[in-house]
């Protein structure tokens, strides 16, 4: 009995491993690859530590550019749908019974539709609206902008309600009663009572409605014409070639992620301790004591660490230099890639050599074979001498390491297609419109 | 009658305020957008200006084609697309399933625990994933399953496999992609429904000498199937209609049935013919939910819990 309980024990705790190994592991693979020096992101081979993605990052217009209009429509979707999600609850509360029901199927149904389909017909609808008013092609309601606030608010407004709904389950009807009795309008009850009430979900609804906007694809891809937001910038960016400035992307936005739940984490925890204490909330909000602050609160210690870590982490990428080390890893390639080209020659000169005592006739042929025989090694070799060229040639040239290189390897053409898209962002946009 | 009470609850501007917004919501963005692209499906593609002029009639040519493909096609049917529908599906189905036994035990785990530090920690850890952006967590998984990906590096430098193996190309990629896309929304409702499992309950069964299995069969599963029910809607529903993943995992010869209706709307700039796909991607998928949720008896107002 008690060792099929620790069979048991065992097994459970083999399974949540592998289980946020699958959650977390893809994440951190991803963000390491952002410290590679590596022109494709990859963790093997491992070249040099560096910094150089992040400012590329923040050099690259399209990606700021896409910030900007995902700052812009997000601010619009929260306003729209946490009013019409609200809205739409307290309806929900006083329309007449038998039809709650169907209202609520209809308010919580897009939640269900694929966004691909609520993003078509957002579309198609608008744009039928526009000729129907006889307005120019490119008015306001043909607005990229506009239609992709549209579109996301029409389900975002369906997290928004539920969550106002959950909130309204446990509020007391008794306290409008009271206020009531109290001589207070209906509508001042509302407004001095209810809605107080009702703040804390606001609050929570507007971070999930931006939230949700902020990564949403499937229904801004169709909406959003001209004005690409981040999350369409970054697709593109994916399918046509990636390179590591995304890890970076990724790392910063893991980190943020991290550093918000942890946050938010802590901050609960340390209420829920002083209210379990029989404090109030006041009491240990007030005073910041360290030893308090991370008793019993494991998630304390993990944010102070994180945060410890970022500060070391920055401070040291002011001050640490990746040259040298690439000046290390360079000689190192080098040096490896001459011994390979020698193992290379010298088996193709054995090679020649048996083929001369078979015979004449395979010698003629003997060059062709050469290159059909290594094709590995070549792929191998071509990489290197990409990787080689853009680093004496700095930035600039990168086109030129291409050209010279044209497509010869699947590493190659990823690095091709990077660079076009680096080199002519316009072009792509255009493309994608 | 009604309409006086309610102005009288709220305010004549207030009351106002709420049933425009409401109106706005349901009217324009839920129900005609829906409505007009259904019946855009059913004409042909025109230019705008011919729009409403002679050449445009109603007709079925547009679900015809999903069908039997373009005039003088030599099947019979459109294989093509037909084929990308149903392996849409299927796919979708198989990532539910996956989804739904791989959260199970973390749900039951976590929902039944007496929740100490290290349990709200393991919740921080579901929930980080789940805001990464979409594309992100694709590239993530880009990146481990590529060609010199980091899967491909590993098995190759302890010599379990000689070359790579294309990973893309067996949707490898794109099933682990989407199953990890959306687990979270498998594990939440039923994590919510077995949370307010009493736990008397299953110490009575094993005080009665039931089994494990028997516990989970007849006590846990009935008591949290509308979270299961719900999780499992969520995850299909999200996964046939995914655009995202299939995009940048998919492989170069399968194609999500979302991307044809991308295809048609953007590449090809047919918008009709692209609404008609969509209307049939939309009624496929609901006909399969409420089919499933008709099967195991559970509510449409219990989604979304």
């Amino acid at each position: 009995m008690k060792s099929e309980s620790l069979l048991i024990r065992i097994g459970l705790a083999l399974y949540l491993i592998m289980f946020f190994t699958y959650l977390i592991g893809p994440l951190i693979l991803m963000s390491i690859t952002a410290f590679n020096s590596a022109a494709f992101p990859q963790i093997t081979p491992w070249e040099v530590l560096s910094f150089e993605w992040f400012p590329k990052l923040f050099n690259d217009d399209r990606i700021i550019n896409g910030l900007k209009y995902s700052l812009i429509v997000g601010f619009f979707t929260v306003i729209l749908s946490v009013s019409m999600g609200l809205a739409g609850a307290l309806i929900l509360t006083q329309i007449w019974p038998k039809m709650r029901a169907t209202y609520y199927t209809i308010i919580i149904a897009p939640i269900l539709v694929p966004g691909v389909v609520i993003g078509i017909s957002t579309l198609v609808f608008w744009a039928r609206i526009n000729t129907m008013l006889g307005l120019e092609p490119d008015s306001f309601l043909a607005n990229g902008i506009f239609l992709t606030v549209l579109g996301q608010s029409t389900f975002i407004a369906s997290y928004c309600m539920l969550v106002f709904v959950a909130r309204m389950q446990r509020y007391d009807t008794g306290l409008t009663e009271a206020a009531l009795d109290l001589g207070a309008s209906h509508v001042k009850a509302f407004r001095r009572i209810q809605l107080p009430f009702l703040m804390p979900a606001m609050a929570s609804s507007a971070v999930l409605a931006f939230l949700a906007s902020f990564e949403n694809y499937n229904t801004t891809i169709f909406t959003h014409q001209k004005f690409a937001t981040l999350t369409i910038v970054l697709s593109q960016k994916v399918r046509y070639g990636i390179d590591p400035s995304i890890s970076a992307l990724a790392f910063i936005i893991v980190c943020l992620t991290v550093f918000f739940a942890l946050l938010n984490e802590v901050l609960n925890r340390r209420k829920q301790l002083a209210v379990a204490n029989g404090a109030p909330v006041e009491a240990v909000t007030k005073g910041f004591k360290l030893p308090r602050f991370f008793s019993g609160n494991p998630a304390a210690i993990m944010f102070a660490v994180f945060v410890v870590g970022a500060i070391a982490v920055i401070t040291f990428a002011q001050v640490y230099d990746p040259e040298p080390a690439k000046q290390v890893f360079k000689e190192d390639k080098r040096a490896k890639q001459k011994i390979a080209i020698e193992v290379m020659q010298q088996k193709a000169l054995d090679q020649q050599r048996e083929k001369q005592m078979k015979g004449p006739k395979i010698f003629e042929s003997t060059d062709k074979k050469k290159s059909g025989e290594n094709p590995g090694q070549e792929t191998f070799g071509s990489v290197f001498k990409t990787d080689n060229l853009e680093e004496a040639a700095g930035t600039t040239n990168k086109t030129e390491a291409v050209g010279k290189n044209p497509g010869k390897s699947a590493f190659g053409s990823i690095w091709k297609s990077g660079n076009l898209d680096e080199i002519a962002p316009k072009d792509e946009k255009g493309e994608s419109n | 009658m009604i309409l006086k009470e309610y102005f009288k609850t709220n305010g004549l501007m207030m009351g106002w305020i709420l049933l425009g917004l409401t109106f706005f919501w349901i009217v324009m963005l839920i129900v005609l957008p829906q409505l007009y692209m259904f019946e855009l499906s059913f004409h042909p593609h025109l230019p705008p200006p011919e729009m409403g002029g002679p050449n445009d009639y109603l007709t079925l040519e547009n679900y015809k084609y999903l069908a039997f493909g373009a005039e003088g096609n030599p099947d019979g049917y459109n294989k093509v697309d037909l084929a990308v529908f149903i392996r849409t599906l299927t796919a979708a189905a198989f990532v539910t399933v996956v989804d739904l036994l791989l959260c199970y035990p973390i749900a039951y785990y976590l929902g039944q625990s007496t929740g100490g530090g290290f349990v709200r920690l393991l919740v921080l850890l579901l929930i980080i994933p789940y805001w990464i952006n979409e594309i992100l967590r694709a590239f993530a998984f880009k990146i481990i399953f590529g060609d010199s990906g980091v899967l491909n590096e590993f098995l190759m430098f302890f010599a379990v496999i000689d070359g790579p193996i294309d990973f893309i190309r067996a949707n490898v990629a794109l099933y682990a992609g989407l199953g990890y896309a959306y687990i979270l929304l498998m594990i939440f409702p039923m994590y919510n429904v077995i949370e307010s499992l009493d736990r008397n309950q299953i110490e009575a069964a094993r005080d009665m000498g039931a089994p494990w299995w028997m516990i989970h069969k007849r006590i846990v599963i009935p008591y949290a199937k509308p979270g299961i029910s719900s999780g499992c809607t969520m995850v299909f529903m999200l996964s046939a209609g995914a655009l995202a993943a299939p995009q940048i995992l998919g492989g170069p010869s399968s194609l999500w049935f979302t991307q044809l209706v991308y295809q048609w709307f953007n590449t090809g700039g047919n918008w009709p013919q692209a609404a008609a796909y969509a209307i049939v991607l939309l009624v496929a998928c609901l006909i399969i939910v409420l089919s499933v949720m008709k099967l195991f008896k559970v509510n449409m107002g219990d989604i979304g819990k």
